[in-house]
């Protein structure tokens, strides 16, 4: 999915990586880890910008991260089922495998990073996370140690352990919650390195995913700003209560506000916001429609 | 939920790592479904390594009909494929797997490999529709289940594979489906 930026809306500035840290690939060790560690923090300054509507930026990376991860589980799904199978399930419903793995995503970036927080992780045992969590060295190369060491002991537990190692990461790096990372930049094959590889691969894909949270981050503080602007005219009850929601999850339907507004008027209010150019419709139906920024 | 010793402090180690391989052989046995590696742990002291006693279960068992497989996320005891005629000969085992036919086959191989996928889905495949008779055939014997409904009028099931589907094919996820990714670059299995 792309993110295209509209030079009209009012843009809080905010640089971009240094173009050395992000061109051209590098095969070196200390070379790709000089890179990924000005990536991230790079991207440390990019979380504290005034604007950023981070529990949304997080929620969005972790539907990326969820993605990517069923894709390496052999399923199908992409990013659309993904938000249709969580947005529009009704209580009860099956989310499908897919579709929890989406939700355990969802899930880790919501919840405080700690032990506690993060289980039960499907498909491995509390004892591991905490292990895990409490691992020494240098933060990507404990992430990496992470994957390789989750992975060894169940190979088939991708989730886990991509959710594990950006938590790992986070944790190394005093942030309070994941921000989903090594998942966005590692392909199904790196998953399966070992021992230098493996890290190599970690401090690439740290490299890459950086920059695209960053530039997602300005993308949404740019349309975050946008709602923001056109908030005062709207007349809804509510409306207030309703933006709020809308800064802080990647999607919502419009059945998501009926307890603030009727059924028809969210709807309306919803398609008020899309005329505005401050909402999109996300998934080009007519119906069972999902809205974000 | 009951106590149980797990660490096993007073025994010799070697009578402590046989008692572990027991329990696991135990639970494996009393369950029909693949035990997820999270509950075996809750059994053995947190500081065994739980693949070692695995390892160690299976070649216990190598005379044995029966083996410990690996399916999907989970461990199960499952009768060695060699032993199948014998054990269709002796028992009525004809409500399971077996009992399925060519017909009930393709409807499944197509939600395995289309899934998440609905009715109507399998009818733009097999082009004439699928009885709700045949889809529950296949989930009675826990090899389907309902996915997410999908985003149409009328807000229809689809259905997915189960962990059920994994174990009576042997296969350990659906990366093991037979060239997934040749069907897949053939344009015959969605994106």
């Amino acid at each position: 999915m792309s993110f295209t930026s509209d030079p009209n809306l009012s843009a809080p500035p905010r640089s971009a990586l240094p173009g050395w840290a992000v061109t051209c690939h590098t095969a070196d060790p200390e070379d790709a880890a000089f890179r990924a560690g000005a990536a991230l923090a790079h991207l440390q300054g990019v979380m504290v910008q005034p604007g950023l509507p981070l529990a949304l930026w997080r929620d969005r990376l972790a539907l990326e991260a969820a993605a990517a991860t069923v894709r390496c589980s052999g399923r199908s799904e992409g990013l659309a089922e993904l938000r249709d199978a969580l947005h529009l399930a009704r209580p009860g419903d099956p989310l499908g495998p897919a579709g929890e793995i989406g939700q355990a995503w969802r899930r880790a970036v919501t919840r405080p990073l700690t032990a506690r927080g993060l289980t039960p992780l499907s498909g491995v045992a509390p004892e591991l996370v905490r292990r895990e969590l409490a691992r020494p060295g240098a933060p990507i190369a404990r992430a990496a140690a992470t994957l390789e060491a989750v992975l060894s002991e169940a190979p088939r537990a991708e989730t886990a352990a991509l959710i594990l190692a950006d938590a790992v990461l986070a944790k190394v790096l005093g942030w309070d919650w994941i921000v989903p990372l090594l998942a966005n930049g590692l392909t199904p094959r790196e998953l399966r390195r070992d021992g230098d590889e493996l890290r190599l691969a970690c401090h690439q894909a740290v490299v890459r995913a950086a920059a695209r949270a960053a530039g997602l981050a300005q993308d949404l503080a740019r349309r975050a700003a946008r709602l923001h602007a056109v908030a005062p005219k709207l007349r809804a009850k509510s409306a207030d209560a309703a933006i709020a929601l809308f800064l802080a999850q990647d999607a919502l339907a419009p059945m998501a506000l009926t307890h603030l507004m009727s059924d028809r008027a969210a709807r309306r209010f919803c398609d008020r916001l899309v005329a505005l150019g401050a909402l999109r419709e996300l998934t080009g139906r007519d119906s069972f429609r999902l809205y974000g920024l | 939920m009951e106590m149980i010793d797990r660490e096993l402090a007073e025994l010799p180690p070697e009578l402590r790592w046989r008692e572990w391989m027991r329990r696991i052989e135990a639970v494996l046995f009393t369950s029909a479904t693949p035990v997820p590696r999270a509950d075996l742990v809750r059994v053995v002291w947190q500081g065994a390594a739980l693949d070692l006693l695995l390892e160690d279960l299976a070649a216990e068992l190598a005379d044995r009909p029966y083996e410990v497989v690996r399916v999907g996320e989970g461990w199960m005891l499952r009768t060695r494929p060699a032993y199948g005629a014998v054990i269709r000969a002796a028992a009525d085992v004809g409500d399971r797997e077996v009992g399925l036919s060519e017909r009930d086959l393709a409807v499944l191989a197509a939600i395995a490999y289309h899934q998440p996928i609905t009715r109507d889905g399998l009818k733009d495949i097999f082009g004439h529709e699928i009885s709700r008779d045949l889809i529950g055939r296949l989930a009675a014997r826990n090899l389907i289940a309902p996915g997410p409904r999908a985003p149409r009028r009328g807000a229809p099931y689809t259905y997915v594979t189960t962990p059920g589907f994994l174990a009576a094919f042997g296969l350990a996820d659906l990366r093991d489906l037979p060239d997934a990714e040749a069907l897949r670059d053939a344009g015959l299995a969605g994106e």
